[in-house]
């Protein structure tokens, strides 16, 4: 049954990715990406990471795939992108090597060592609690814990990122001449 | 069940050690109050938000001061999580002093030009707050966050001439290739802490081993967090945002993005090799080797083609961040690696002297000539014989000619790379030697206008420097020729950059 | 199957009755009611305002702005979540953090505000 639930959650994150990628249409290559976000969700639901889960779909599939789509409205791409032009002859066909060899690297670096993470120094194997909050808790734990200091700073950046929007869609000064 | 014993332990707060984090908890203060002040002062009245950045990095200043002489030599705050060693302190220093000479940079600059001032510190700041926190952070998170914290407002800096096209294509490249590496080091940083079950970098180090359990996952996880960082410092082959950018964004966050945001990658670098993956060695020294070499060599025979004086100093920072990693890739462990942190120390203190300077110059002079173009330099001995000196010692310093501090970095790190002794360490010292070597080309060029040429439309009378604008050019050449002079004081420093926890000691 | 997904089972359940009862209906719909369009019956909105110009227009970046403000205490909601579960378990301390941080994103509205961003014109 878990295989069953990672299959098809990890068929919808890559058919999501590919269609972020193949998708001649922005919006549609934005909702392609909802799709890939809710299939993470499912996978982080099967390692019964819900809170997270749920912070998934709620602030990655809801807040900020409407931000790229705000975004692209603003940008007004109510056409389909001519991607046929393009600067660099060979960037298409690098990108694919590039792209694969990463693919096989990544797969291959993983088997070869299949054996030293499997033998305990890794991750512990998520069990069974019961306990459906407890990983809210663990994450309460942190956040107030070791990490406190990361956190707090982190309302400073969410506070920057507010001033540099705000800077970067206002209008110019009024009264000084353009720069 | 891990989770399910968590739940009924009893909790208790984290004790921290205030006076550790004291100057982060200033400057975030910091930002607040900035923040406040620029939306409750009026338009006339903007420039205070300069002087009060100002005054908080001295404040800040203050507290890296009182734990540089305070008893224990080392605080470990959440379990080692968050370290204040002499290492740390030295770079928090040396990342608040060069927030304050960005500041005395930027005062005219921003206030002449259209600039929204408030924000403008208040994202300078945030950004020095990032690199401060980096310097003591030894943990994947603290790491990450800092980072973020380092270039968010980065980012934004170099797209600060809204209405410039030039601006908003050095914002969008540096944003786009920073986001990328961000994500390609996440990938690696994941890995490692899949590997390892620690963000902890002492933890990661004690259990990457050459003789344990050492894979491919082991190797492509350190390669791509070194590739995220090599990205953040500009080694070639992932420099090709900085020449963009370095042009683009207004001079001061150029001078900025040039010194303190590369000293912050290389902090990071650095504390990951020699903390977290020391014992990886194999894996991590051929790659920078590489790194180097290419580094040094491209960025100068690029510098070496340039009309215009910001792209020069930018494929010459390049190829300086190359004699930077010079020592790591040979060097990284045995009784080489002392030497090897201390140069780099060095060298990042050093540079960040005389690179500043060479910024704070040009800034000066080209209120004067109001133009990027190394010709319209010519003369500018004649016409203001100050600056002239200036920018000569700044390029002999970059040129690595005694006996100014360019000298002693140069030196610390040839000497580092020597102490190795190994056929990898002569090759890379060659590559080395003969890169000096041709960078005196084109800082020489710069000399040979400053000092030969006549001024371009016949120019004699020289803009007015204003006083903050000396008040840079004062610290950072003195700076510059007191660590020439004597190098004692900043060899100690780096012997002073003792690093906990790093070689797997 | 572990305990743990079988809990999950109930929602995909619930989403496959609600997906069937959908469908039923609307099939039900189509096969019963007669169909004679008109161009009157095909608008956008039979009453109201008449939908002019394309579907897709170029948007404001006012609602970027609001999009980001959003995405910002939405974040917030997120840290806070934890803390809420178990407010007594971190106490004062817990407390003094969480009003920091509150504090802090607090200022960022407050920025917003006085920039006049919140207004719409």
């Amino acid at each position: 049954m878990e295989l069953v639930v990672f299959v098809i959650a990890a068929a919808m994150v890559i058919v999501g990715a590919l269609g972020v990628i193949l998708r001649p249409n922005p919006v549609h290559a934005a909702l392609s990406l909802v799709l890939t976000l809710f299939g993470v969700a499912v996978h982080f639901v099967a390692l019964e990471a819900h809170f997270l889960a749920a912070v998934q779909v709620i602030v990655y599939a809801g807040a900020i795939v409407v931000l790229f789509l705000f975004v692209i409205m603003l940008l007004g791409v109510d056409r389909t992108e001519d991607i046929s032009i393009e600067p660099f002859k060979v960037q298409r066909p690098m990108a694919l090597v590039v792209g694969v060899g990463v693919i096989g690297l990544v797969t291959a670096a993983v088997s070869s060592s299949r054996d030293a993470i499997g033998r305990g120094n890794g991750l512990e194997i998520p069990t069974v609690t019961g306990d459906n909050d407890s990983n809210v808790r663990q994450i309460a734990r942190s956040v107030f814990g070791d990490y406190v200091v990361a956190f707090e700073l982190t309302s400073v950046l969410l506070v920057v990122a507010v001033v540099g929007t705000v800077m970067l869609t206002r209008r110019i000064k009024t009264g000084k001449g353009e720069s | 069940m891990l989770a399910s014993i968590l739940a009924q332990v009893p909790w208790q707060a984290p004790s921290i050690d205030y006076h550790a984090i004291a100057p982060e908890i200033v400057l975030a203060a910091g930002i607040v109050l900035i923040i406040l002040v620029d939306l409750f002062v009026g338009e006339s009245k903007k420039w205070v938000t300069a002087s009060l950045t100002g005054f908080v990095l001295l404040g800040a200043l203050i507290p890296v001061l009182t734990l540089a002489v305070s008893d224990p030599d080392a605080r470990s705050l959440f379990d080692g999580r968050y370290v204040i060693d002499e290492y740390a302190l030295t770079l928090k220093a040396l990342f608040l002093i060069a927030g304050y000479v960005v500041v005395l940079l930027s005062q005219n600059h921003v206030e002449e030009g259209d600039y929204y001032q408030g924000e403008y510190y208040t994202l300078l700041l945030t950004s020095l707050t990032g690199m401060v926190m980096m310097a003591s952070s030894r943990d994947l998170v603290s790491i990450f966050v800092a980072l973020e914290f380092l270039s968010i407002p980065a980012y934004m800096l170099a797209a600060w001439r809204k209405r410039d096209r030039k601006s908003n294509e050095a914002g969008v490249k540096y944003y786009l290739l920073g986001v990328f590496a961000s994500a390609v080091m996440l990938y690696g940083m994941s890995l490692l802490y899949g590997v390892t079950g620690s963000t902890l970098l002492s933890e990661i180090g004690r259990q990457i081993t050459v003789d344990g359990d050492f894979g491919g996952v082991h190797a492509l996880a350190i390669v791509f967090v070194v590739v995220g960082f090599a990205f953040k410092v500009s080694a070639v082959p992932f420099h090709t945002w900085a020449p963009d950018t370095y042009e683009g964004a207004p001079t001061p966050v150029t001078a900025f993005l040039s010194v303190a945001s590369k000293a912050a990658g290389f902090v990071a670098l650095v504390t990951i090799l020699y903390v977290g993956v020391p014992q990886a060695k194999d894996v991590w020294q051929p790659f920078l080797w590489v790194l180097a070499a290419l580094t040094m060599t491209v960025g100068n025979l690029l510098a070496l083609r340039q009309s215009n004086i910001v792209r020069m100093l930018a494929y010459s920072s390049i190829s300086q961040g190359g004699f930077i990693l010079m020592p790591l890739a040979v060097a990284g462990t045995g009784d080489a690696a002392g030497p090897a942190l201390q140069a780099v120390v060095v060298y990042l203190l050093v540079y960040a002297a005389m690179n500043l300077g060479m910024f704070a110059v040009v800034i000066a002079a080209a209120r004067t000539t109001r133009s990027g173009e190394i010709s319209s330099f010519g003369g500018l001995f004649s016409y203001a014989p100050g600056l002239g000196v200036l920018m000569t010692i700044f390029l002999a310093s970059l040129a690595g000619i005694p006996p100014l501090g360019g000298w002693i970095a140069k030196f610390a790190a040839f000497r580092a790379v020597l102490e190795a002794g190994n056929g990898w360490a002569y090759g890379i010292a060659v590559i080395g030697a003969v890169n000096s070597v041709i960078a005196f080309g084109y800082y020489g060029n710069v000399m040979r206008e400053v000092w030969m040429k006549p001024a371009p439309n016949g120019e004699t009378r020289a803009v007015a420097t204003p006083t903050s604008l000396v008040a840079a050019l004062t610290i950072t050449g003195a700076a510059t020729l007191l660590l020439g002079v004597l190098p004692g004081t900043v060899l100690r420093f780096g012997d002073l950059a003792d690093l906990v926890g790093a070689f797997g000691r | 199957m572990s305990d743990f997904l079988r809990s999950y089972l109930t929602v995909f359940w619930f989403g496959l009755a609600a997906l069937l009862l959908a469908s039923l209906l609307l099939g039900i719909a189509v096969l019963v009611r007669p169909s004679r369009p008109n161009r009157e019956k095909l608008l956008t909105y039979e009453s109201g305002v008449d939908p002019v110009g394309d579907g897709w227009s170029q948007s404001q970046i006012r609602y970027y702005v609001f999009a980001l403000l959003f995405v910002i205490f939405d974040v917030e909601a997120v840290f806070i979540f934890p803390w809420a579960t178990q407010l007594e378990r971190y106490g004062t301390f817990g407390l003094v953090e969480m009003g920091v941080f509150v504090g802090v994103l607090l200022l960022g509205l407050v920025y917003a505000w006085r920039k006049g961003v919140l207004r719409w014109v």
